[in-house]
């Protein structure tokens, strides 16, 4: 059996710039967690498979988001990105013998997700990525190594809590986004921005109602202004994130299962965690089952 | 994907949301851009230079800066809160459409011979008369061609709203794209809405300019 | 060619009686265009009903001494007065003295974008606020006397240019002026489109209207000018009858310029 073992280095490494204002978020202090490289990895994988060709490359590119707080978030003087997802991408990537700094990070926005996997430009996208049917039509989705859901992030003086008063009021999300979509069919009016900080402004500055994504995003939000906004509902989705692949290579998504279900063993999985979107406070999850592998 | 055509009336909605930013943004640019072109050919000094000013500052501003000024600068000091969003739509697209219909018209006053202002103003036409029933018509019917262009372009720039509150054709395809594995259809589609409207809009031009062509 | 009708409606002024009072007085008139000395301390009385041929070489200033008579060129000294008053600054005044004006304009500079008709009536509906029926019925009147009241709904583009320059003769007499000023009304013409011009002209002068005409016309000057007024170098240099002007001219600058026309 593969092995691959994993060491915090520093217990109390803040992911600062994860969770903080987009002023601050380029901290220098962000680091993350570092993961033990496993040696010699390429003798572990079967002749043919992407694995190994990746293992013996000794690079990866890795789509993640660079504008989601807490999941994945660069800020414009950052070398690489920090948050969550990154923190996934440094466990498989050490498990093919490949150091952090030896991955290539790219931003995937929404749009591009799928032909970025599609045409090759990335190996894997790990970018608070949905598992949908229709996106396992053109694309593989290993997981879910995480599970949230859609809330609401509200003006503390707001009367919204509850799912029904969203109903003719104006909600923001990133425009072309799932919760965009299924916060549309709860009846609000629907206003897509392109980032969620300009979103979290018009809530701020009283344009519209409320924001809606993932909790995860909006507790981090909500710790930035703990006196000027709240995050309410209880989720009314479920957001399973998987890691994306091309159907190319359908042999990664055994292995991705087995990578994360030994992280989420061992602990390294909890402590990306806490190092991440723990930061806003809230508890570490249970981590997900994950689903099987098509056959 | 069959999205786009189960779900058709989501594409008309977003088209119909395309063609109200469009057709308000292009009257006020339109009534905006004869205004600031009549104050910077006109004799009074100081609207002359707040004309140039303003056609100046604008026209070296991306339309992306002025959408982030009046939909996001804006409201964090408190103003344009409670204005619709298609209202403010039309405000940055007009805002920012406005000295290029300028400088269209502008150029169409210079195309018409001086000798023409010279004898409305000799039958006692004032400087307002002279512009409104003798200079104007004649510099519009000039600038048909420009004008054209100025507006194809602002009804694509209508596309920018997308990202700021409006679920206009832009916005939707992002919604459609999102969900659909694929794109291509999808794209054609909202693609060949575009390409109808700049269409039309071209043919109105071309209608105006067979019309007015005897009258030159 | 049709003849220009003989009864002439235009205003009250000029059809009652031939008075000797100076209507239009330039007292002393200079103007430079940056250093060009273009009037030269022009002094010119014009009687009511008169009829001046202004004559002079290219660049003496007439069309500049025609055109301060209505203010399109502001003046640098001297006074201008019309019927008694001095003419007013830039604004609603003047607008209103120049609609007491007619000018005419080498070029005739119709209004391209607007029916023969629409020309004409443009004026009076805007400037003296003349309902549009009675507008369109008094130019029809007007155009059929200068010939063109057939042509009435067309284009300025779809006249030729003796039958434009009448309609702008018509346009001008729309506004029922005080005095008609014509810059070189004919020279844009083709020869046979001149008399066509010349014969409205001649008509207005019989019925009394007072005219600045400059041209270099000597038929139109004998028949129907009072006085000629010769200018060079932005100076009047010599006034005189027509018949005494072309005859017997005192200046040698007149026999100069009257020896190069008269060999065309
Ligand atoms: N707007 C202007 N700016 C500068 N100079 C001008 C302007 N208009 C006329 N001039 C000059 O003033 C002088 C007088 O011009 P004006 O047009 O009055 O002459 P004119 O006697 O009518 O000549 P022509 O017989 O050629 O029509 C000329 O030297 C001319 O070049
Ligand atoms: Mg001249």
């Amino acid at each position: 059996m593969r092995h691959a073992r994993f060491r915090m280095a520093a217990a109390a490494v803040l992911l600062a710039g994860g969770l903080a204002a987009c002023g601050d978020a380029g901290n220098d202090d962000a680091e993350g967690v570092d993961v033990e490289v496993a040696e010699n990895a390429a003798d572990e994988f079967d002749d043919g498979t992407r694995m190994k060709e990746l293992a013996e490359d000794g690079n990866i590119v890795i789509g993640v988001k660079f504008d989601q707080p807490g999941i994945g978030f660069k800020g414009a003087t950052d070398d690489a990105p920090v948050g969550f997802d990154p923190e996934i991408g440094k466990i498989l990537a050490a498990d093919l013998g490949i150091a952090a700094e030896d991955i290539t990070w790219k931003e995937t926005i929404s749009d591009n997700r799928e032909p970025f996997l599609e045409s090759g430009e990335v190996d894997l996208v790990i970018a608070s990525y949905s598992i949908t049917d229709e996106r396992r039509e053109v694309v593989g989705q290993a997981g879910p190594y995480y599970v949230t859901g859609q809330q609401l992030l509200v003006r503390s003086d707001s009367d919204i809590d509850s799912l029904d008063d969203v109903k003719g009021t104006e909600v923001c999300s990133v425009t072309g986004s799932t919760s965009l979509e299924n916060i549309e069919a709860e009846g609000a009016r629907p206003r897509g921005f392109d980032t969620y900080s300009e979103c979290v402004d018009q809530v701020l500055n009283g344009t519209v109602d409320a924001m809606t994504t993932d909790g995860a995003i909006l507790l981090g939000y909500a710790a930035e202004n703990a006196d000027q906004l709240k995050v309410v509902v209880e989720p009314f989705s479920e957001e399973r994130y998987g890691v994306g692949y091309s159907l190319e290579a359908p042999e990664m998504c055994q292995w991705i299962v087995d990578t994360i279900t030994e992280a989420q063993e061992d602990g390294a999985w909890d402590e990306a965690f806490q190092a991440t979107l723990g930061q806003s406070g809230v508890e570490t999850p249970e981590p997900p089952a994950m689903d099987e592998c098509p056959a | 994907m069959d999205d786009v055509t189960s779900e058709f009336d989501l594409v008309l909605q977003a088209f119909w949301l395309t063609i109200q930013l469009a057709a308000l943004s292009g009257v006020v640019s339109l009534v905006l851009g004869t205004v600031l072109a009549a104050m910077r050919v006109g004799p009074v000094a100081p609207f002359r230079l707040a004309a140039t000013t303003y056609v100046n500052v604008v026209r070296n501003t991306p339309l992306l800066i002025v959408f982030v000024f009046v939909f996001v600068a804006f409201p964090n000091l408190g103003l344009l809160v409670g204005t619709p969003f298609l209202l403010k739509g039309v405000v940055a697209v007009s805002l920012y459409t406005a000295p290029f219909v300028c400088e269209a018209i502008r150029a169409g006053i210079n195309a018409v011979p001086l000798g023409q202002a010279e004898a409305a103003r000799a039958i006692g036409l004032t400087f307002g008369q002279t512009m409104g029933n003798v200079v104007l018509p004649q510099a519009f019917r000039a600038a048909v061609p420009p004008l054209a262009s100025v507006l194809i372009a602002m009804t694509k720039n209508t596309s920018i709203a997308a990202v700021f509150g409006l679920m206009e054709a832009t916005a939707r395809m992002r919604y459609f794209t999102n969900n659909s594995a694929d794109d291509t259809v999808i794209f054609l589609v909202f693609a060949l809405g575009y390409i109808i409207i700049v269409e039309t809009l071209s043919a109105g031009a071309w209608g105006l300019e067979r019309r007015w062509r005897v009258a030159r | 060619m049709a003849r220009p009708g003989r009864m002439w409606i235009v205003s009250g002024a000029m059809t009652t009686h031939r008075t000797t009072d100076d209507l239009v007085v330039l007292d002393h008139v200079d103007k430079w265009f940056g250093q060009l000395h273009v009037l030269k301390d022009v002094d010119l009385r014009i009687r009511r009903g008169e009829v001046v041929v202004v004559i002079g070489p290219s660049g003496s200033g007439k069309s500049t001494l025609c055109r301060a008579i209505n203010r399109l060129e502001p003046i640098d000294k001297g006074t201008i007065t019309l019927d008694g008053k001095p003419l007013p600054e830039e604004g609603k005044e003047l607008a209103a003295l120049r609609a007491e004006v007619g000018m005419v304009f080498q070029s005739f500079n119709l209004f391209a974008h607007k029916t023969i008709l629409e020309n004409v009536t443009l004026g009076p509906i805007k400037v003296r606020g003349h309902k549009k029926d009675a507008a369109e019925k008094r130019a029809r009147e007007l155009l059929d006397r200068v010939g063109v009241g057939h042509q009435a709904e067309k284009y300025p583009a779809q006249l030729s240019g003796g039958q434009q320059q009448r309609v702008a003769i018509a346009r001008a007499l729309a506004m029922e002026p005080k005095v008609m000023l014509f810059d070189e009304p004919t020279s844009a013409l083709d020869p046979e489109m001149i008399s066509e011009v010349l014969e409205v002209m001649v008509d207005l002068a019989k019925q009394g209207m007072t005219m600045v005409v400059v041209t270099h016309e000597m038929g139109f000057a004998r028949t129907a000018g009072d006085r000629v007024v010769f200018m060079a170098d932005g100076a009047i240099v010599e006034e005189a009858t027509p018949e005494q002007f072309f005859t017997n001219p005192q200046s040698d600058r007149a026999k100069d310029f009257l020896g190069k026309i008269l060999k065309h």
